[in-house]
């Protein structure tokens, strides 16, 4: 009775759709734009500026085609002794290792600060003490 | 060995993000992000709000209604009751199970059976629920231990629900979203210029500073404008409905973020392969 999209269409790869697919610029040497299904402004936002800190990379973008459609294409042109796919491995490489750091580096100052943070009554204050 | 195939330096020592841990309550942690970019800490925020999975009741079946407020009024209200969800790394999505409708490797059963027999009206809490599993509670914040209120019955009026509870994000439903609130906040002192203060006469005279602007120097009157900077520090106040602690919330959003971009990866490196291009393998592990 409604026209409204399922819900699940914003986080469901269907069967047999691909999560990214690279198309290959015709026209501009060394250009790709990679179709990422199921994403949206977080990952695309994120690699493109990564990207942009790469001195290989000469364009990158993104964008959302349509705010009902639930995928990101990200625009990217390297220089010629690379190409779009091995910087993008390369970026979302260094990227997974950042952001590794920094669950590692939250986990050693929780780990800190449950040590130096005490209760008046002398008992040590845990994270997970309403949880218990 | 770790290298920043950026910088070249090596990202195992001091270099690299850091994070800076201020307070942590039970419902909140307030943190400072540094040394990383605006687009990783954004992500970060947006993640934390919309794909940290939590539980919440999304199935509700009036077996009797006799309150004076309609069942999808009642249905809404027990959605957005806040459950304890480490349990939900355990539970399956919807659609990764195959049962049907539900089975308890998807869904937690909660039961809310209340009549009012006395002559003043009766509240009924979020307390008043009873759950299928020990693990998946309603949360009760100490200070009000009776839990949410979600309706009230007069002499006579009873209630009787079956509500089935499921794991979900709040790109679905905002009562999936494990956070009330996530506090962004970086360049207290608006060096950067990325907003632009209204005002009548003097902006730094109509407009408080912020509270972080004591954790960054002032700007001299006659520096000049540094075109080039990039935000550098970010604060945050991560705000937990109940449903997880709140570090939980930080370090589950991470881990949620590089599965997205593991994710990736491996499909590139399909493609590559299949294209005979080089195939970049991980250096990091999940
Ligand atoms: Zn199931």
């Amino acid at each position: 009775m409604s026209n409204a999209p399922a819900i699940h269409e914003i986080y469901l790869l269907p069967d047999g759709v691909d999560k990214v697919v690279e198309t290959k610029s015709t026209k501009i040497p060394n250009a790709s734009t990679f179709h990422l299904e199921k994403e949206d402004h977080t990952l695309g936002n994120l690699l493109r500026a990564e990207l942009l800190r790469n001195p290989k990379v000469l364009f990158a973008g993104y964008k959302m085609p349509h705010p009902l459609d639930h995928s990101v294409d990200l625009k990217l042109q390297t220089t010629a002794d690379t190409s779009p796919l091995t910087v993008l491995q390369e970026d979302v490489n260094s990227l997974m290792r950042e952001l590794g750091l920094i669950k590692k580096r939250f986990e050693n100052e929780m780990t800190l600060h449950n040590m130096q943070s005490s209760d008046p009554n002398g008992m040590p204050y845990t994270v997970d003490r309403a949880y218990s | 060995m770790n290298i920043d195939h950026h910088s070249g330096l090596s990202f195992t020592e001091a270099g690299g993000p850091q994070i800076a841990i201020k307070e942590v309550t039970p419902t909140t942690v307030t943190f400072v992000l540094s040394n990383t970019d605006l687009s990783v800490a954004n992500a970060l925020r947006r993640v934390m709000i919309a794909e940290v999975p939590t539980i919440a009741i999304d199935l509700v079946d009036f077996e009797l209604n006799t309150t004076v407020l309609a069942d999808e009024f009642i249905a809404h209200r027990l959605g957005l009751i806040p459950i304890i969800s480490h349990q939900a790394v355990h539970l399956n999505y919807r659609h990764e199970c195959t049962c049907s409708p539900y089975c308890e490797e998807c869904s937690v059963l909660f039961s809310l059976d209340v009549s009012c027999q006395s002559e003043n009206a009766m509240s009924v809490y979020s307390t008043h629920l009873v759950s299928s599993s020990p693990a998946v509670q309603p949360y009760v914040d100490p200070a009000n231990e009776k839990g949410v209120l979600i309706a009230k019955l007069r002499k006579g009026q009873q209630l009787h629900v079956k509500a089935i509870a499921r794991k979900g994000t709040g790109k679905e439903h905002a009562k999936w979203a494990p956070c009330t609130g996530v506090a962004f906040e970086y360049d207290p002192h608006n060096k950067l210029r990325h907003t632009t203060y209204w005002h009548e006469e003097d902006a730094r005279k109509e407009w408080p500073l912020s509270a972080k602007a004591v954790e960054e120097p002032a700007p001299r009157d006659d520096e000049p404008f540094d075109y080039k900077a990039k935000p550098e520090r970010f604060y945050f106040t991560v705000e937990s409905t109940g449903a997880l602690p709140p570090t939980t919330i930080v370090t589950q959003a991470l881990d949620v973020l590089m599965r997205k971009l593991a994710e990736v990866h491996r499909v590139l490196g399909g493609i590559a392969e299949a294209q005979g291009e080089p195939v970049v393998q991980p250096t990091y592990n999940l």
